[in-house]
């Protein structure tokens, strides 16, 4: 009650309330510039942050069903990272940044320590276009590479939603995902599906595996799949099938073996899946 | 539903079996844009984050929205991560309650919250919890910690911390004045800390 009287924002009375999250942002912001130089305070801040910390370790576990984790694979497949700060000079500001980090890392004020310089990018690229693409986007091994940067699958940060199968099936199919875009040879390349919507074909070939995401995609009648087919000069080999929902976005990994080269193609078929196509293909991506 | 396995060795399929990588380990490979080490650092993580957000949160769906959300900003903001200020699980556990209190704060006028459920025990009610032997032992230290704060400092804190609720709140959910509240967040978090045996 005495404290009343002292200033809304004193830091030495706050340490507690911001290591808890209690403040608002405007109190927070203003707590974090009023820290100043004050090693003393920061290590209060710090410890009583890590404090905070193991509160909330010791609420209990709750497992997140498999379809949060194929919808999150789904998802940063498809969102580049973002680019490591840049080193710059220590200044006094850098020295502030210890304490208030342990709360909002990701604003961090990069200081002479980033461990993870930019990604080499291909010589032909701009400084500024290498600092707005992802390492996504600046794999060599990516051919194509403009067309697939300039295929955003995902709007607005929304959900896409593996359809396929049950919970089982999309933790397999989330991890065989993160396998084909993190293998070293991992290429995607994208194309417009006929009738609207946008297809993206990952793959590997030392995986032999792909998968295909697309967005925009009609939804259609009962009674019909979209079919996946690997397409070489014996023929097509069928894939799997898929649906959308409302939100025309999915995405599933192929079943089957991918040979280096094979044209991926998605046809409309009957529920249940043809054994050869039955329709002309809505879109048809080559790979490499 | 005691398991006897910690979470870190949960019979996920590995792609590295022989020797699962620590969480800091698989961070700075998901900063150089790895997906697996990703999806492992996921099936280690997701569990606590979840659980800690469906703590503030309570709706199921939210929570999963709001854990998917923690888990991109992840993925983005891993190049940026610096190990030298703390370990991954707390990089991740410090973002994870401060977008869950983002939410719920957003979601003011939506939430189910009293003081009765912000105050009570923290101990969870869900079904499909998963407790392993390594929280278990967490849980049971934070609990004993907890009971060396005073009544009040032990309110505000839970209030705060499980509640979401930011210092002013607290202290109209209390009915004391707010500077209160402020010596009480503090004094009580000195408290845990030492408790805990948490330096830095």
């Amino acid at each position: 009650m005495i404290d009343n009287k002292r200033p809304d924002a004193d830091p030495a009375t706050l340490t507690g309330a911001y290591a808890l999250n209690a403040l608002t942002p405007e109190q927070r912001e203003s707590f974090e510039a009023g820290l100043g130089d004050s090693e003393s305070l920061r290590h209060e801040v710090t410890e009583l942050a890590d404090t905070a910390v193991v509160l909330g370790l010791a609420v209990d576990p709750v497992d997140p069903p498999p379809a949060l984790k194929a919808s999150i694979m789904g998802l940063i497949a498809s969102t580049p990272q973002l680019p490591p700060l840049v080193t710059r000079a220590p200044s006094s500001a850098d020295a502030s940044a210890s304490v208030t980090d342990i709360a909002s890392r990701q604003e961090t004020v990069a200081d002479a320590r980033v461990q993870n310089p930019a990604p080499v990018a291909a010589p032909r690229e701009t400084p500024a276009s290498r600092k707005a693409q992802s390492r996504w986007f600046t794999k060599p091994a990516i051919v194509l590479a403009g067309v697939a940067a300039a295929v955003g699958l995902i709007a607005g940060g929304g959900v896409l939603v593996n359809t396929i199968g049950d919970a089982n099936t999309q933790q397999v199919q989330a991890d065989a995902l993160a396998a084909i875009t993190s293998a070293d040879d991992s290429q995607q390349a994208a194309a417009a599906v006929d009738g609207g919507g946008t297809a993206k074909l990952v793959w590997s070939n030392s995986l032999g595996s792909s998968a295909v995401m697309v967005d925009g995609l009609a939804a259609l009648d009962d009674g019909k799949v979209y079919e996946l087919w690997y397409i070489d000069g014996d023929g097509a080999r069928a894939a799997g099938t898929f649906t959308v929902g409302d939100s025309g976005a999915t995405w599933r990994v192929l079943d089957g073996e991918m040979r280096a080269g094979d044209l991926v193609g998605v046809t409309v078929e009957p529920a249940g899946g043809s054994e050869t196509p039955t329709t002309d293909p809505i879109v048809a991506i080559q790979s490499a | 539903m005691l398991k006897l396995v910690p979470r870190d060795t949960d019979d996920e399929e590995r792609f590295a079996p022989e020797s699962p990588l620590t969480q800091d380990q698989l961070l700075s490979l998901v900063a150089q844009g790895d997906q697996a080490a990703f999806a492992q650092l996921y099936d280690q993580m997701a569990p606590r984050v979840l659980g800690l957000v469906r703590r503030l949160l309570r709706d199921h769906a939210q929570s999963e929205e709001v854990t998917q959300e923690i888990f991109l900003e992840i993925w983005q903001n891993a190049t940026r991560y610096d190990s030298s200020k703390g370990g991954a699980s707390t990089w991740i556990m410090t973002m994870s309650h401060r977008r869950a209190v983002d939410r719920v704060r957003a979601s003011q006028s939506s939430r189910d919250r009293d003081t009765k459920i912000g105050i009570r025990d923290y101990d969870a009610d869900y079904d499909n919890v998963s407790e392993t032997v390594q929280t278990r032992i967490e849980h049971e230290r934070v609990e004993k910690a907890m009971q060396r704060l005073t009544e009040l400092q032990r309110q505000a804190v839970s209030l705060a911390y499980y509640g979401g609720y930011s210092h002013s709140e607290v202290a109209t959910l209390l009915s004391v004045p707010i500077g209160t509240v402020k010596t009480r967040l503090r004094d009580g978090m000195i408290r845990l800390r030492d408790e805990l045996g948490v330096a830095s």
